[in-house]
């Protein structure tokens, strides 16, 4: 599904320049869900940018369903983002102008689906996480663990193969965290493969694998090989 | 792909500085329309025919120093110079200067003995050789010849028998077009003057007079303590001549105050009110286009600032460059298209109050539209760069920026 090759990304301002990966290598399988721990500034954010196709790399090699995309233009990069790649973010990141439908629709419109497609997608996912009743509501009229439903939502309606989850539960009391993991595992049941970054062991624990970067390299890379043989047996 | 309605539901949520620009829009347009039809008003008049070839003729004005001046001699002498001259097509001697601002008029009637109604007259006292020097078009009739000539005192009665008219004085004096050979009247008079002759047009005088183009030319030298020459010279050698006229006239006769100019500058300061109105209205166009810009320009860039998270959240889900920039040109255009319909209306109510206010000429619908156009173009300028660099807000903002 995923596969990188000696990632190397590195940023420049104009007194020093950051390595943020190097010599970076992961693979994850179909129907994998992987767990990306690690401490703060090792690199975690930027893995999931280069992954999803938001940035990228330096150098090496990245194969998204055996595609290289390192040289792809912005117009193919956003219609392989589009299709199928699916974000959660730390800060749900909804757009507040937008009610709940609305949001949800909007890469749904870049999709080029017609309104009755976009709406059957749209009601489906919304009562998926359980919130059909609210898709007039404007982000602010929800609580934090309902915004970050409606992002999966969002992120689910394209139907991805691949959901990226940078800190899901991060702004969620843990009762919330649960319930977006709860979430996320029946997701992952039924097929999509997920790479979810976090600062929590528990939820860490409950992926297939759990993969540790370090100073922008993966640092326990016999444990994740086995871990994953462990998670494909 | 057009986002129309979630463009516009979050439009609504902006919506107060959204009506700022459509406001400023409206007004721009309301006040660019009304000032445009002015400007193009007053270029139309500047533009209109005057009749003559203005850039070959001098005037010529003096006055005698001596006070019992023989002034039938001395035009006559003058005018055989100037006839003499190199250069020189034809003079005349005329009691005004066109174009110029200060000539005579009066009323004149179809009817003997009429005192209310006629038609107001710009009038010369020139000679038959006025058609050849101010190059005018007999479109019927004779010129004068000598023989029409009247030379008059002061106090004497200055009626002439005869007359030459402009053809938009022929038809006001007669609708029907049959003016040649008819008569017209003083207020009150009795006497006939026949029209002998019709040109086909001069401006008179005045320029800015709302008759400006009725003209009537009597064969007539007033033996008056002033006068004034009119001097055609061939196409190019205009200035040449005005030196020679200038020496000649002075060397025949020093004893006399003398002012020599070209017919260009008189008409230039005819026209300085109308081409100063035409340039300060259109600094004034400009001016506020630019400001209206300058407000597009800042409301895109703020909005932009605004949604930059925004941005690279819809970037992360699959939006193009294009699809960024576009949507930013659409919710423009939709602010533009507004505050237009807006200033459509303000535009034509404003023009009524200038119409019945201040006379001004009546707005029309093209040249609204074409405002309306070209503000709509200024619009989308103004928001292109901040739209087309909102483009390269990098997708990983959605990740970054917290
Ligand atoms: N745009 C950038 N310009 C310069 N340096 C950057 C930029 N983005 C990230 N970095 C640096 O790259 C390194 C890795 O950052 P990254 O965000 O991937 O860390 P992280 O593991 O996600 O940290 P956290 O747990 O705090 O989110 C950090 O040292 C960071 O300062
Ligand atoms: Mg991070």
């Amino acid at each position: 599904m995923l596969k990188m090759h000696n990632i190397r990304k590195s940023y420049r301002t104009d007194t020093i320049e950051t390595h943020a990966l190097r010599d970076f290598n992961l693979e994850v399988k179909e129907g994998e869900f992987v767990s990306v721990t690690g401490p703060s500034g090792s690199g975690k954010t930027t893995f999931l940018n280069i992954a999803g196709m938001l940035e990228t790399a330096s150098g090496g090699q990245y194969l998204l369903d055996g595609e290289d995309v390192s040289g792809l233009n912005d117009r193919d990069r956003s219609r392989l983002r589009n299709e199928k790649i699916g974000f959660i973010f730390q800060g749900f990141n909804l757009i507040p102008d937008l009610n709940l439908f609305d949001n949800i629709d909007v890469p749904l419109r870049y999709r080029g689906f017609n309104a009755k497609e976009r709406r059957r997608r749209i009601e489906k996912v919304l009562e998926q996480v359980g919130l059909s009743a609210r898709a007039k509501h404007l982000p602010a009229q929800l609580s934090g663990g309902q915004q970050q439903r409606v992002a999966i939502a969002r992120a689910l309606a394209g139907e991805p193969r691949f959901l990226l989850a940078d800190e899901p539960t991060g702004n969620l009391d843990s009762l919330m965290a649960r319930q977006v993991m709860e979430l996320l595992e029946f997701i992952n049941e039924w097929g999509t493969t997920i790479v979810m970054v976090t600062h929590d062991p528990d939820l860490a624990r409950r992926a297939h694998r759990n993969i540790q970067i370090v100073d922008g390299q993966v640092s326990d890379l016999q444990h994740a090989v086995a871990a994953a043989e462990a998670a494909t047996a | 792909m057009l986002e129309l309605k979630p463009m516009l539901s979050a439009l609504w949520r902006n919506k107060i500085s959204a009506m700022l620009i459509a406001l400023q829009l409206a007004l721009t347009l309301a006040i660019v329309s009304n000032a445009s039809v002015i400007v193009q008003d007053r270029i139309e008049k500047m533009a209109r025919p005057t009749g003559m070839p203005v850039e070959d003729l001098i005037a010529v004005t003096f006055q005698p120093i001596a006070q019992d001046y023989d002034m039938h001699g001395a035009v006559v002498a003058d005018l055989d110079l100037l006839r003499s001259i190199p250069g020189v097509v034809d003079a005349t001697h005329t009691n005004q200067i066109p174009v110029s601002g200060s000539g005579s008029a009066s009323v004149f009637h179809s009817q003997p003995n009429q005192e209310i109604g006629g038609e107001v007259s710009n009038y010369y006292e020139t000679g038959p050789h006025f058609m050849q020097t101010l190059g005018m078009n007999l479109v019927a009739g004779r010129n004068f010849t000598p023989a029409d000539m009247r030379v008059v005192q002061p106090n004497e009665d200055a009626r002439t028998q005869v007359a030459i008219i402009t053809r938009q004085m022929a038809d006001a004096l007669y609708p029907d077009g049959d003016a040649l050979g008819k008569s017209f009247y003083n207020s009150n008079g009795t006497d006939p003057v026949e029209i002998i002759g019709i040109v086909e047009r001069h401006l008179g005088a005045w320029v800015s007079w709302s008759k400006a183009g009725n003209v009537i030319f009597f064969p007539r030298l007033q033996e008056n303590n002033f006068k004034r020459y009119m001097v055609r010279a061939e196409p190019g050698r205009r200035d040449e001549v005005l030196k020679a006229v200038e020496k000649q006239l002075a060397e025949r006769d020093p004893q006399r105050v003398m002012h020599i100019e070209t017919l260009s500058e008189r008409l230039e300061r005819s026209y300085m009110s109308d081409n100063v109105m035409v340039k300060v209205l259109s600094a004034v166009v400009t001016l506020l286009t630019f400001i209206v810009a300058l407000g597009i320009v800042g409301l895109t860039v703020f909005w932009i600032n605004q949604r930059r998270k925004q941005i690279g959240v819809r970037r992360a889900l699959g939006a193009t460059r294009a699809n960024i920039s576009r949507y930013f040109l659409v919710e423009n255009s939709l602010i533009a298209v507004t505050g237009l319909a807006l200033g459509m209306a303000g535009a034509q109510i404003a023009n009524h109050f200038m119409v019945s206010s201040y006379s001004q000429p009546a707005l029309s619908l093209p040249v609204l539209l074409v405002c309306a156009l070209i503000l709509v173009s200024v619009s989308l300028v103004a928001a292109l760069v901040p739209a087309l660099r909102a483009a390269n807000i990098s997708p990983a903002t959605a990740t970054r920026s917290v």
